[in-house]
Order: C-alpha cells, then structure tokens, then sequence
C-alpha cells in the first residue's frame, strides 16, 4: 500500500524562526484512526509544528501531507482547534456564531451561511454539551466552555483529522472528561486525532501513538513504545524532572 | 428651539456640510470597528498624519499639470490614500525587519510623515503656487469649506468601502476573530489584509478636508467604543458605530450653526466623545454604573454571609 494509508505524514520537515531552528529534520507517521499526543519540553516546537502541518508556519524544507495530499487539496477534511489564549474572547459574537464559523471553509469565499449550516452548527453544540449556551456572549464562559466551543466549531464540517493545539488548556475536570469523551468517540468512527499535550500523567489515558519532540523528533510511534524512562530522559534532558510520570521516579 | 434646529438643513450651505458629516460620520464609525477589535487604533491615527505628506505631494504634482484643479479633493486624496498605505506598510516593515515595537513603529512613522507633510506645506506657501489657499486647512479640517463636489467624493469612497464590507463580511469577520483559523480554512492573509486596511484607510481619508488630520482619529475610535457597550452582536457593534458616528455629525454640524463661530469638526468630536462615555458609564452589563452596583450587592451578600456564619460557630 502506499503512504495515503497515512493519516498525516511528513517528510524530513525543518523550519525556522530567523535563523533559529525550530523543527528539525521532523519525520511523523500518524496512521487513521488514533489519538496522537506531541509531547515535549517549552520551547520543543509543539505548536509550530501543527501550524506547519497545516501551512501558518512556512517550511524551511521537507513536506507534509494528509492522506497522500497536500494541505491545500486534504484541507476540507482536517479540522483545526487553536490555542484558546490565541483569539480575543471580549470579540462581539456569540457561541452559535462561533461556531457557525467552522462551516466558513466550505461555504468558500462570499457565500453565507444558510439553513444547512445552522443544522451543522447546532449538531456539533449538541456534541459538545453546549446546547444551552448557544446565545451566550463568548466572553461570558468558562475556560472549559471557550475549549468546546472551538471543539465544536472544529466539528461543525465533519473533517477526518483533528489538530488540537492544548485542548485541556485551562480547562476544568468536567470539561476535560467531555472533550475526551468526543475525542474517543471520534477515534471509533475512524478519525485521526492529534493533539498538543503538556500533562504526562494522562497520556496513556488519552492517547494511543505518541510524538516526542525537542526541535527533532525523540521518538514517535505506539504509546507503549515511546512512552519509556529512557525516551522521556532524552526529551526533558536538563528540564523539569517530572517524577509524576505513572507514578514512579525514574531518575 | 427644536425646529429652527432643524430648520438649518433648509440652507443649503448647511445642508451639504451636514450630509457630508453625517455620512463621514457613518463610514468611519462602521469600518472603524474593525480597527478597533484588531486594536488597530493608533494605525489610524497614523494614516491620517501621514497623509498630509500625500496631500502636498499631491497638490505640488498636479499643480505641474493643471492649477485649477490641484486643490481639488478627486486629486489630493488619491495622494493621501498612497501615502497614508505606504506609511502603514512602513511601519508593519520596521517591525518585521527590527527589533522595534509596534508602538515605537507608530510613533516614528507618524512623527516621520507628518513632518515631510508640514515640510511640503512650507515649500508650497512659498513656492510658485497659486491656488494654496486652504490647503492647510487639512490640519485641523474645515466643515464650513466642503463643497458639492467634494459630497460626491465622500459618498464615492465610502460607498466603495461599505460595498468590500458588505462583500466580504463573513471573511472579515472571521479574520478579525481567529487569523490563524482563517488561514486554516483557505483565507488568504495576503487577500483580507490589504483588504481589511484599505477598508481603515477609506474611512480616515474621507473625514481629512471636513474634520482635519489632527481630529479624525476621534470618527473611527468613539463610535466604535460606543458601541462595544451596547450589544455583543459584531453585525450590531458595526450598525450601531455607524449610526453614531452619522448622528454625531449631524448634530455636531446643526450645533456649531447654531452657536455660529465655532468650528464644525471640533463640535462633532465632542458629541462623538460624549456618545462615548455615555455609553462606558450607563451601558447594561459593561458599564462602570452596572458592574459597581452589581459589585456593591455581591459584597454586601458576603458580608451577609460571613456574619451569618460568624453567629453560627
């Protein structure tokens, strides 16, 4: 088979801010169908590199593709979530219309919204326990409701993989459970997740493949393969010790 | 009181003045919203200064063609659209290309073009020009100088400015909102934003021969934060910016009619100011009068509370 069994792929991928690198050399196989977490230390290229995934970070060299595709012909079927503190949260609009925001890239350029898009919309609040809140100004909610909010609007066009840029950023316990819970319901309808995670203790929990990163990649492949002392030392070496890790001290 | 008001607009001087004010007022209000939540503020502050350096420069070129028509707001403004852009893009450059902030870049880029503009202004007072009366009058604006044509102009651009915003609403707004889930879904930086600027550089130029370099600022930031208070409804903000820049205008024009020597662009200024603050006092929910009562109430119920659990243990 060839490599669009492959969710997402990229190829040798290096950028830079200026002349400092801040991915190196990037090779990640993301197979359909799993829930991958990146993983690393502040400053490791987490989030660059989902933006590179899909063209906001320019590539200095190496490729990226969804499913054999380039991001600009795959980009109907990947669906973006933001980091929460990247948008202004006192903008006028409400949750309904932001999330209504997500079928924007379907509509296409100068085309509004219609009937069809406010079914979409109302079905991915329904998704995220948001129902209720359609109305609200999205200043008034809470670090949890903001996140669904974007995890709706990310759902609304139904894509095939999701980038996740710290979905758990500030997010109560409920919340947390609720964006898992869709996240795992995505994972057994065949979507592809990838998510930006800071928290060690849940990555077994949340994830099934994992990327290790540090401006290169430490190792990336099956949680149970990747997720070793040895592979978390290379990662945070001269960083936090994070003794938490599925409660043993390894170092 | 109320009728012989009004009754100025039966003047015909008046009338033109307040139709021009009134639509300034409304173009600038409406786009200055988006300048406003892009916190893009000051960028029009600097458009405005940096355009006399385009309405001298203007001025001098046609004057080598034709005097007669020099003065005229169909040529100088087009001076002041290419200057005004060209300063904004100047300053986003410094940024990128140093190690300058943003703030810094503004304050340089103004300062820079506003001399070049004072500049021209002086080699045009005594230079071999015959029709420069006026001209300064660009600085600090002169309602009472606007002409029927000058009307035609105004509705002109900011017809073509309300037309981009009404084409590409749901583009700017989303843009505005999210930059980086824009892209994400296909729309292109490098369409939107020269869009979504020149939409800021209309709405500043249109007010410069009417309300003046210095004051226009005042037409794209008070309405729009006037209107923030009232509704959180972006569809809402823009109407309502709008009609607050467009009544201040005409308000502001009957008022100084009224009042006789007093400056036009001034009188407007301070109705959009008193619009403004109006609004941040007394507005549901934001208001500094609602959030202190709701405050007072919430610390009373503690107090309440604390002593009421102090009798119990």
């Amino acid at each position: 088979m060839s490599s669009t069994q492959f969710a997402c792929e990229t190829t040798r991928l290096t950028a830079a801010y200026g002349d400092e690198p801040v991915l190196r050399d990037v090779n990640v196989q993301v197979p359909q169908g799993v829930v991958m977490g990146i993983v690393g230390p502040n400053g490791a290229g987490k989030t660059t590199l989902l933006k590179a995934l899909i063209g906001l970070m320019p590539l200095l060299s190496g490729s990226v593709h969804f499913f054999g595709q380039s991001y600009r012909r795959a980009r109907s079927r990947i669906g973006y979530m933001p980091q929460q503190r990247s948008v202004d949260w006192d903008f006028p609009t409400t949750v309904f219309d932001a999330v209504m925001m997500g079928t924007y890239g379907s509509l296409g350029w100068f085309k509004r919204p219609g009937a069809a898009e406010r079914e979409r919309t109302e079905h991915a609040l329904a998704e995220v326990e948001m129902t209720e809140l359609a109305d609200r100004q999205i200043g008034e909610l809470s670090g949890g409701q903001r996140q669904r909010t974007f995890l709706a609007r990310a759902l609304v066009e139904e894509p095939d993989v999701y980038l996740m840029d710290e979905p758990f950023q500030g997010v109560d316990a409920a919340s947390e459970k609720a964006i898992v819970t869709v996240m795992h319901a995505l994972r057994e309808r065949g979507k592809t997740i990838i998510i930006v995670h800071h928290d060690l203790t849940t990555v077994r929990g949340y994830c099934d493949w994992l990327t290790l990163l540090r401006i290169g990649v430490v190792a990336s492949g099956p949680v149970d393969k990747v997720f070793t002392e040895a592979n978390l030392q290379r990662t945070y070496e001269r960083d936090q010790v994070f003794c938490e890790v599925g409660g043993f001290c390894p170092w | 009181m109320v009728v012989e008001f009004f009754a100025q607009l039966g003047d015909h001087t008046v009338r033109i003045v307040a139709i021009g004010a009134t639509v300034i007022g409304f173009v600038a209000g409406s786009l200055g919203c988006f300048a406003y939540l892009r916190r893009q503020s000051l960028l029009g502050d600097v458009v405005s200064h940096a355009s006399l350096s385009g309405i001298t420069l203007a001025f001098i070129l046609a004057s080598l063609f034709a005097d007669t028509v020099a003065k005229s707001m169909i040529v100088l403004i087009p001076g002041a659209i290419v200057i005004g852009s060209i300063a904004m893009l100047f300053a986003g450059a410094v940024v990128r290309r140093t190690k300058i902030k943003m703030d810094t870049a503004l304050a340089v880029t103004l300062a820079l073009f506003f001399g070049g503009g004072i500049t021209l202004m002086r080699v045009i007072q005594t230079g071999p020009f015959t029709d420069r009366q006026g001209l300064d009058s660009y600085i600090f604006g002169q309602a009472a100088a606007i002409t029927i044509a000058d009307v035609y102009a105004i509705l002109a651009l900011g017809a073509i400015a309300l037309v981009l915003l009404a084409v590409f609403w749901k583009e700017f707004k989303l843009y505005t909102f999210d930059e980086g889930f824009a892209k994400s879904k296909g729309f292109s930086a490098r369409v939107l934003e020269p869009l979504l600027l020149s939409t800021i550089v209309i709405a500043v130029v249109i007010g410069l021969k009417a309300v003046g370099i210095v004051l226009m600022i005042a037409f794209v930031i008070a309405p729009p934060s006037a209107a923030r208070q009232w509704t959180h409804r972006l569809e809402g903000m823009v109407l309502l910016a709008g009609g607050v820049g467009a009544i201040s205008g005409l308000l502001g024009t009957l008022t100084s009619g009224m009042l006789g020597d007093v400056p036009t662009g001034p009188v407007i200024v301070l109705f959009l100011t008193f619009f403004a603050v109006m609004s941040l006092f007394v507005a549901p929910k934001r208001g500094i009068v609602f959030r202190t009562v709701r405050m007072r109430r919430k610390r009373r119920q503690l107090i309440a509370q604390a002593q009421l659990q102090g009798e119990t243990t």
